[in-house]
């Protein structure tokens, strides 16, 4: 039964995933006074690009056309030992939330190769750019999660989370995975989506060279990395996921709670998307240089114990 | 809640020593000064007293209003909107703010009993705000800063005052208030008059005589 249960919680998020990718465009372009794609896009997108054919380099090598695989399959494994509605998800397979950190490392390393792979300039650039990025975000979100360890007295994703009152050290964490999320799913100050000018690019230049289903795997791989991240940011600041035994009603109340509470998150992303302006590259140390320190005050006031 | 107040001054802190424009150090000291109001108010209400409550408005109508419009006021009118001077880069400023947190936490387990953690935070706080307002001092070479350091040293004093002490006496808060605000109406010709004399505020370079 609660193996079902999680399999079909699994399913259910990886089917979900580009719908918040659909949402946080749609709302950023209500915002500008524009229409808008409709809030299915993604989904036409991977099935349009699905039943494309696909164009390889003759220069690429087997690197190039294993890497979205690893990025497809690294995003769901990470999927499948975060918290989200049922409880007791990471518990069964072997995994903390040091391991999702360095599963997503394995998904960046093969896309960053693959960048390299077709000799294109642009992949070595977004390559390089990418690796300049996580070399921050990693240790800043480490810090963060190192922070909730320590107030738990375990690395078990489902410990991180504490009801009741708010806790100092579970604000500034928080605060500390914010933007490290911002820049792990390429977003505005970081890098920019919508865009494809060369001098900004970071994700979209790494992924130039792909096309066909390829580039619809390294899609959809991402939109499970951001659904990943929302989750267990939702997690940390609103624990909810009930045992599975718990009935039926206690299930779908914390599935639509999680909804809720994703659903928000990617609201105040498109939010900030639309009022902040993108950043200078070099500028990027700093930004981390911030959410570091407040990574780092979030593990003095779980020292505190505050 | 009230812990949560705290934090978020220490947080506007650590914003004022990541700072790279005047106008920015500002804005970070009415930050602070807002959350110091919030803590005033939230003492006030569960104190239920109508001095604290005096307090905490004169609080939000000087530190809060009027002393972060006088200050940029003195910014446009000399026109240094540039950078703050940095004597050591915001990375490391940052560093060393969360350094000052760490020892000011150490002190204060030390010589609050640990029945009342909350107390131990407020000190903490209180320690912390007093030497970014030294680092701000000491660190950025603008004549502005200077104010404004003083202004972030006399916040951590209330807060170590109204937390540790249950608040100042009435009347040594209204004096002080009162200080404070002809301390940067003075500071502010100060800075006036040494942008006319030696045509920039950096005060590294106001060794140098000029006759």
């Amino acid at each position: 039964m609660k193996i079902m249960m999680l399999v079909l919680q699994f399913l259910f998020l990886v089917l979900a995933a580009p719908l918040i990718c659909g949402i946080i465009a749609r709302v950023k372009n209500n915002l500008r006074m524009r229409k808008g794609a409709p809030v299915l896009q993604p989904y036409y997108n991977i099935v349009k690009l699905l039943s494309k054919d696909e164009v390889v380099s003759s220069t690429a090598s087997w690197v190039f056309r294993i890497a979205p695989a690893v990025v497809l399959s690294s995003s769901m494994a990470a999927l499948a030992l975060v918290p989200a509605v049922i409880a007791g998800n990471s518990a069964n397979l072997a995994g903390d939330l040091l391991a999702v950190l360095f599963i997503f490392a394995l998904g960046r390393f093969f896309l960053a190769l693959a960048g390299i792979d077709t000799g294109s300039a642009f992949g070595g650039m977004g390559s390089s750019r990418e690796m300049f990025i996580a070399s921050f975000a990693e240790p800043c979100a480490s810090l963060a999660i190192f922070s909730l360890f320590l107030r738990s007295g375990s690395t078990n994703p489902e410990m991180l989370g504490i009801p009741g009152p708010v806790q100092v050290s579970t604000v500034f964490a928080a605060l500390c995975l914010i933007m490290v999320i911002i820049a792990e799913t390429s977003r505005l100050p970081i890098d920019n989506q919508e865009t494809h000018l060369e001098l900004t690019m970071v994700h979209e230049a790494m992924v130039l060279e792909y096309s066909g289903s390829s580039l619809a795997f390294i899609e959809a791989g991402s939109y499970i990395k951001q659904i990943v991240w929302f989750g267990i940011l939702a997690h940390i600041v609103m624990p909810s996921a009930v045992s599975a035994s718990s009935g039926l009603v206690p299930v779908i109340g914390s599935a639509a709670l999680f909804g809720g509470k994703v659903l928000g998150l990617a609201v105040c992303v498109a939010f900030l998307e639309v009022f902040i302006a993108k950043m200078r590259l070099f500028r990027v140390q700093d930004y981390f240089g911030f959410a570091g320190i407040l990574g780092l005050f979030a593990v003095i006031s779980s020292l505190m114990g505050i | 809640m009230e812990t949560l107040v705290i934090t978020a001054v220490i947080l506007c802190t650590y914003f004022m020593c990541a700072a790279r424009r005047i106008t920015t150090l500002v804005r970070g000291f009415a930050m602070q000064s807002f959350f110091l109001f919030a803590y005033a108010l939230l003492r006030a209400l569960t104190e239920n007293s109508v001095e604290l409550y005096v307090v905490a408005g004169l609080l939000f109508a000087l530190k809060v209003i009027a002393i972060p419009y006088s200050l940029d006021r003195i910014c446009v009118k000399i026109r240094v909107n540039d950078n703050l001077g940095l004597f050591m880069n915001t990375q490391l400023s940052l560093i060393l703010a969360l350094a000052f947190t760490y020892c000011s936490w150490i002190f204060s387990k030390m010589i609050v009993p640990v029945q009342d953690p909350g107390m131990a935070v407020a000190l903490t706080a209180s320690f912390t705000v007093v030497m970014a307002g030294l680092f701000i001092m000491v660190f950025r070479m603008k004549a502005v800063t200077q104010t404004v350091g003083l202004l972030v040293m006399e916040n951590g004093i209330f807060l170590l005052g109204s937390s540790i002490a249950g608040g100042l006496p009435f009347f040594v808060e209204i004096a002080v208030f009162m200080d404070v605000f002809v301390s940067v109406i003075i500071l502010n010709i100060f800075v006036y008059r040494i942008n006319k004399l030696f045509t920039h505020i950096d005060v590294a370079k106001l060794t140098r005589l000029k006759g």
